[in-house]
């Protein structure tokens, strides 16, 4: 059997350069040779002759030693392989990596950007000895394990499509070059509406990929944002949500967008949008509350991004009971709670509070005091007293002031900068296994949670540190008084609110199952991602999932290209067979080097 | 390999216990072992000749048996018995170390050692000479100073030039005859010069032979040289040389007319030539070469 044979450094054949340059040394040391003799007499008699005008280079063993021994050097530098012919022409495992991503839903002439890729993905497992399918969202997902099956891959092609997430193609990408770094001569397929240039990974890796774009068109018209501004304790007239619209076409456009709120239309228009250009629409006075809906009626080739969904709280009137010994103390909080419009307020001592009928959405303010039972209502702990109640308050700490605090949670979001937030006198708050730490604050003997909120039996639940004092109407009680009503707005909010998240985004799952495939629920603690837009639920918890990408939304591309990867050693058909020979040659250089030694070591006087 | 007097001694009675120098001529007035036919003396061990009996004679050597039959007085004439002074010229320019592989040296070490323990073997003088040198020759007798002579080879190095002729032309003006000249040296200079020299010594009543030593490199000076530029040792002269076959022939031919001139000049000086190879050993030196030319004989 005859054998194939190839170089892997071709241009280290350059180094033949070096045999020159021994060549051209070895007449040089010829020319400047001085060999002494016993006498001229006889050479004198000889005519000399010049040497400059000796052209041919006379060999002797030594230079044949240091010939041979550069040549094996330059020919173990260029690398060369054998490899059988016959095995030459095995087809190369071939892992391909398939986007799943929103984009990939994008309508083309002939059917959407994922039809062609599936098409391509199939064609690529039949012409491979085994594939390995890998899909590109969020996070990379292992589709079909090694199989020499070309069926097999055509059927988990089909159980694909595209998710209305971003795709992490790079970590797909890096995935799948582990994948075949463990199975010398395997390729790296990606098929993507994505270039290459946009790949974030090295460009030593991205050359080791063929990488296949799809997809061309340019038209779509989304929703860019929805947002819903409704004020916590104010009435539901006051609520507000605004939507914005971004042309991603190159042409101008016109759209119907409708919005529904609580199953009741809110509005309904033509919106004009510029060649990629932004409209925003201002919606008031909600007609009911609830989860809002808004839908783009375009008929645009990418679909994700027409609906997006918030949610829209009730917000009925403030009611809230203040338990507390201290008459004064009590009347503070109280003056604070009748400061909201609309609000229902009424003081109890501790022993009046336990004969008290419970009322549906009533706010309980511990005030200074901590009952022995944890009731079951939505609640405010005040300056709980220390070893009382769910607070876990350890001591009372004077002169202490808010360090820091969580900007991201929904109850301290809007309300601004709390560092000017001074107390003289508070209850040193601990961790506590139901909530978390929503400020800390320090004291001179000890850093503590100054509130603390999380839910505690199905109801919100808060704990403050300190509340406001008399007077009200000052300066140094403005932080406290804004903080104390952002806190009475969460715990009025309550649990109905539902958790508004975009799709791919990782969040924290309020417990229970999903009801859709599309929402998954995984981890402990349980963190919940959306794949899809829609609204889903997660036990009792309604989830509102929207796709606001611009990458993933901005469709267009240019011509589609294709990357191929570039050739090298392992990527050389067959060359899982291939056998370097480098190293022998290696070997006999340095054996021919050595006998140079030798020589050259005897060499006459 | 160091070159040991003791050691080349052993290795010069090893093969020399059994032969002996020829002394074709050469023998002077001191006494010795050697005989000397035709020069009949009055006291000796073999009766060579008589004579009538003058007044004078030692009436222990009358032959009374002649007496008898001639009726006159006859008294015994003996050979006379006499020493024999071998010159040992030695070429110890710096040329005879060039190149070292020919150990051309260390070859005339072991000749000369063998030749002088042959000399003293046989009760004559041995005088060590190294040619161009101011020191006044090494003179030896007994056996027993083989070593010391072999002692004074030892201590002898190659070095600076030497004009074969004029050392040998100043060494017959120093040193009259009769006496037997061996130069040794590798000729490499004029035949007219040296044939001066050897001359000026057969004129000065001396026995002379010439022993040619030739190294390998200069029969084939393909082994040390491969080109470049030539330098005489002992002149410093340079000589460029590209060693072509065409050069390598020139040489073959020089060389061979250089032998031709030299054997030819040695001839007409009335000297023996004998040539001789620095890479031969000792024993053909002696047995072939030189009892070929008749310098050596069995005891």
């Amino acid at each position: 059997m005859s054998l194939g044979a190839g170089l892997a450094n071709p241009w280290g054949a350059l180094a033949l350069v070096a045999v020159g340059v021994l060549l051209a040394l070895h007449r040089w040391d010829r020319r400047r040779r001085v060999v002494v003799v016993a006498s001229l007499y006889l050479w004198q008699r000889i005519p000399a002759a010049p040497l400059e005008r000796r052209r041919r280079v006379r060999m002797d063993p030594l230079l044949a030693a240091r010939l041979a021994a550069m040549l094996a050097l330059v020919a173990a530098f260029v690398r060369p392989w054998i490899a059988a012919p016959a095995r030459a022409v095995v087809a190369p495992a071939s892992i391909v990596v398939l986007d799943v991503s929103a984009s990939m839903q994008t309508r083309e002439a002939r059917g959407t950007r994922f039809d062609a890729a599936r098409a391509r993905a199939a064609s690529l497992a039949d012409a491979a000895s085994e594939t390995m399918l890998l899909a590109a969202g969020a996070r990379p997902r292992v589709a079909m394990r090694w199989t020499a099956d070309p069926m097999l891959v055509r059927r988990a092609l089909e159980t694909l499509a595209p998710l209305d997430v971003a795709a992490d193609l790079d970590a797909a990408v890096a995935l799948a070059l582990g994948e075949a770094a463990a199975r010398p001569g395997a390729r790296v397929a990606v098929v993507t509406d994505e270039p290459r240039p946009a790949s974030r990974l090295p460009d030593a890796d991205l050359t080791r990929v063929d990488w296949m774009q799809v997809g061309r068109s340019d038209d779509n018209v989304g929703i860019a944002a929805l947002g819903v501004d409704a004020p916590a304790l104010h009435p539901l007239d006051d609520a507000t949500a605004t939507v914005e619209v971004r042309n991603w076409s190159h042409g101008a456009r016109t759209v119907g967008l409708m919005a529904r709120v609580g199953g009741r239309t809110w509005i309904e228009r033509r919106v004009e949008l510029p060649s990629r250009g932004t409209a925003t629409v201002h919606l008031g006075h909600p007609p009911a509350s609830g989860v809002l809906e808004v839908r783009l009626a375009d008929g645009d080739a990418f679909a994700a991004d027409d609906v997006a969904r918030a949610w829209i709280p009730a917000h009925p009137p403030l009611d809230v009971v203040v338990v507390s010994d201290a008459a004064h103390e009590s009347s503070v909080l109280a003056e604070l709670g009748r400061a909201v419009r609309n609000a229902r307020v009424a003081s109890v001592s501790t022993s009046a509070w336990a004969s008290l009928a419970p009322a549906r959405d009533r706010i309980v303010i511990f005030d200074g005091v901590a009952p022995d039972a944890v009731s079951a209502v939505p609640a405010l702990y005040v300056a709980p007293p220390p070893g009382r109640g769910p607070c876990a308050a350890i001591a009372r700490v004077a002169d202490a002031a808010v360090v820091d605090w969580d900007d991201a949670h929904p109850l301290v979001r809007g309300v601004g900068s709390l560092a000017s937030l001074v107390v003289h006198a508070a209850s040193a708050l601990a961790d506590v296994p139901w909530g978390v730490a929503v400020a800390s604050a320090a004291s001179a003997e000890r850093a503590f949670p100054f509130l603390v909120a999380g839910e505690l039996d199905g109801h919100r639940v808060a704990c403050m540190a300190a509340g406001p004092t008399a007077p009200l109407a000052t300066t140094d009680q403005l932080p406290l008084v804004v903080l104390t009503l952002a806190t009475l707005g969460w715990l009025q909010d309550g649990d109905a609110a539902p958790l508004v998240v975009r799709t791919g985004e990782v969040v924290h799952a309020p417990g229970g199952e999903s009801d859709d495939a599309a929402l998954r629920i995984a981890g402990t603690p349980p963190v919940l991602v959306a794949e899809r837009v829609g609204a889903f639920h997660a036990g009792d918890r309604l989830v509102l999932a929207n796709l606001f990408d611009p990458h993933e939304s901005d469709v267009g591309r240019d011509e589609p290209t294709d990357w191929p990867a570039a050739p090298s050693s392992s990527a050389t058909p067959g060359a899982r067979d291939a056998r370097e020979i480098g190293g022998t040659l290696a070997g006999l250089a340095a054996a021919l080097l050595a006998l140079e030694w030798v020589m050259w070591l005897g060499r006459p006087a | 390999m160091t070159w040991t007097a003791a050691e080349a001694v052993a290795r010069a009675a090893g093969i020399c216990r059994r032969l002996t120098l020829v002394a074709t001529g050469g023998a002077g007035e001191r006494h010795g072992e050697r005989r000397v036919p035709g020069r009949p003396q009055p006291s000796g061990i073999e009766v060579e000749a008589l004579r009538p009996y003058v007044p004078g004679d030692d009436v222990r050597h009358v032959d009374w048996n002649a007496a008898g039959r001639l009726d006159a007085l006859v008294t015994r004439r003996f050979t006379a018995e006499r020493e024999v002074c071998f010159h040992l010229l030695i070429d110890a320019s710096a040329s005879m170390d060039v190149p070292a592989a020919d150990g051309k040296l260390d070859a005339v070490r072991e000749l000369v050692t063998a030749l002088a323990w042959m000399g003293l073997a046989s009760g004559d003088a041995v005088a060590l000479t190294a040619l161009g040198r101011a020191s006044t020759p090494a003179i030896f007798r007994h056996r027993a100073s083989a070593v010391r002579a072999a002692g004074w080879l030892a201590t002898l190095a190659a070095a600076g030039p030497l004009d074969l002729g004029a050392a040998l032309t100043a060494y017959a003006r120093r040193h009259r005859g009769p006496g037997m000249c061996l130069v040794v040296s590798d000729c490499m200079a004029e035949p007219a010069s040296i044939a001066a020299g050897l001359e000026a010594l057969r004129r000065a009543r001396h026995t002379v032979v010439l022993l040619h030593i030739l190294g390998p490199s200069d029969v084939d000076p393909a082994r040390a040289l491969g080109g470049g530029v030539l330098q005489d040792v002992e002149t410093g002269a340079t000589h460029a040389i590209a060693f072509t076959p065409a050069v390598r022939a020139r040489y073959d031919a020089l060389l061979a007319e250089h032998l031709r001139d030299l054997e030819a000049a040695a001839a007409r000086s009335g000297a023996v030539y004998v040539r001789l190879g620095s890479d031969e050993p000792l024993a053909t030196m002696l047995i072939e070469r030189l009892a070929t030319a008749r310098l050596v004989r069995r005891r």
